[in-house]
């Protein structure tokens, strides 16, 4: 991708377990703030993205009226939390094109764990025939089946899964944002109820409000030190096609091309932001994006750290199973944690000499499995 | 009022009718493109293997394997809640489709994946909005 294009400027709002704020408070507080830190307002955006399960009956049209700002891009994300980790780099490929010069890429939500569960419901036409009236138990109930049946094929051990958990836990004790901060060791993991067997209490995320927000643009308008090149960017949908639960996702299919593009391997990234509803499917991503083999990843779970200054880190400010996950919200958080280490701004979970990192989205739960998958290679320059 | 309309019922349309209709009745069917191929569920105006638009129902024999499947014990909808866990399973059926199935089970925690399971008999079919399952010599 251009190399004068980039991420200039991120932004969050505090996340709440239950509020009373509406959603479009949320998605223009996380828009000014990453404005705020570019040195831009409202009025210097012509592209907006927005990313958002209870947005209808609004659009990001509706949404640039809001903010009464006029737009030459928008774009609306249609691939669940897959969605803002795509709209970034759609939003690069507009600019490349000529359609904006200031895009400000928003995602967020305002719902609870009751309003998770209504949402899931009716999430599809597919999954609100074929799965609300099983009581499938939502999500849970849908990643249990992938869960197990990896356990199953490659011998995958719970006890594997829970260092991410606990791992991205010991970070999130460093991160005033995570709605959950209490220390977690293994054994609370395996000892936790179990919601959806094999699926336990801290395999789930906890549904909350918030929303993310980013600026890209041209990496000049950013002070040196805190530009953030988008070195590749690839999503998919709807792969596997015709598959109820599968040990892949479409990671697969661009992983080779996502580090030929980016001049770089899984080895040269010093950390990763990976889609974590449950650290199963974290599991598929390190498999699917490359860091060890199909059917390799309890041992390589084993042999490896996670936290801010594991061997690997992953989620560094605790992902969406300690922070909570604001709706697609969770799908760019990701990314403003992503930019916030190679901006040198982690604080104490910085990641020492953070120059590269890998972030991946993933969503929109079909009749089974999420059939979105996404992934950036970001670089500080 | 049939006992299972307690659950969340799927929304019937064209598409879906004769499906809903056959189960009304105890049986299971699948949708296929009229020149052949492999069967597919969950029903659609399209064959997702083919492309094809003239599709024809075909009745499944009902039986399958259990490929994996989770014991759920907090359900979507509390219409489900005295019914834990509910074993929500994907099932392949003899006909190569695969779809998501409840299985009604004694004791639970008997389920295994790879047993062979069949649709309940058609008496009890009408407790259960969508094809539901047992395992194979349970009745």
């Amino acid at each position: 991708m251009s190399s004068s294009i980039g991420i200039i400027g991120y932004g969050q709002t505090a996340y709440e377990k239950r509020t009373t704020r509406s959603l479009f408070s949320f998605l223009a507080e996380a828009g000014k703030k990453a404005l705020d830190t570019a040195g831009l307002n409202f009025k210097d955006i012509d592209g907006l993205a927005i990313c958002s399960f209870e947005l209808p009956p609004d659009n990001t049209v509706t949404a640039a009226e809001q903010f009464g700002i006029s737009v030459s891009w928008a774009y609306l994300g249609t691939a669940g939390s897959a969605g803002p980790v795509a709209s970034v780099a759609n939003a690069v490929r507009a600019i490349e094109a000529g359609q904006a010069t200031t895009v400000l890429c928003i995602a967020g939500d305002n719902y609870d764990i009751g309003g998770h569960f209504r949402l899931m419901d009716n999430f599809s036409r597919g999954l609100r025939n074929y799965g609300t009236p099983l009581g499938f138990g939502g999500a849970n109930g849908l990643f249990g089946i992938i869960q197990r049946k990896h356990m199953e094929t490659y011998g995958t051990r719970a006890e594997d899964l829970g260092r991410i958990a606990v791992d991205q836990r010991r970070s999130a004790r460093r991160n005033e944002h995570a709605l959950l901060r209490g220390p977690m060791t293994l054994e609370d993991y395996l000892n936790a109820r179990i919601i959806a067997d094999p699926i336990r209490l801290y395999d789930c995320v906890l549904p909350c409000a918030g929303a993310e927000a980013v600026v890209i643009g041209a990496l000049d308008r950013a002070p040196a030190g805190k530009r953030v090149k988008v070195l590749s960017g690839f999503e998919r949908h709807n792969h596997p096609p015709m598959e109820i639960a599968p040990l892949r996702g479409g990671w697969e299919l661009f992983a080779d091309q996502l580090y030929a593009k980016a001049g770089y391997g899984p080895d040269d990234m010093d950390f990763v932001q990976l889609y974590d509803d449950y650290p199963i499917m974290v599991a598929i991503q390190l498999e699917d994006l490359g860091f060890c083999k199909k059917g390799e990843v309890s041992d390589f779970l084993a042999r490896n750290s996670f936290s801010w200054d594991g061997s690997l880190p992953l989620n560094t400010g605790g992902g969406q199973l300690s922070c909570g996950q604001a709706g697609i919200g969770g799908g760019l958080l990701s990314v403003t944690e992503a930019v916030r280490q190679l901006r040198g701004e982690g604080r104490d979970r910085q990641v020492e000499k953070a120059r590269r990192g890998l972030v991946a989205g993933y969503g929109m739960v079909g009749y089974g499995h999420g059939l979105s998958a996404s992934s950036l290679i970001l670089e500080a320059v | 009022m049939v006992a299972g309309s307690r659950y969340p019922q799927p929304l019937e349309d064209e598409d879906n009718r004769p499906f809903l209709d056959g189960w009304r009745s105890g049986k299971l069917f699948l949708q296929q493109s009229r020149e052949g191929g492999r069967l597919f569920f969950y029903p659609r105006p399209v064959c997702p293997y083919s492309g094809s638009t003239d599709l024809v129902w075909k009745q499944a024999s009902g039986k399958g394997r259990v490929l994996s499947y989770s014991l759920v014990m907090r359900p979507n909808d509390p219409s489900f809640n005295d019914d834990v866990p509910i074993i929500l399973a994907e099932i392949r059926l003899e006909e190569g489709a695969t779809l998501l199935g409840r299985i009604v089970l004694a004791d639970p925690l008997q389920v295994q994946s790879g047993i062979a399971v069949e649709l309940l008999p058609p008496s009890d079919a009408a407790r259960y909005p969508l094809p539901t399952f047992r395992p194979t010599g349970n009745g």
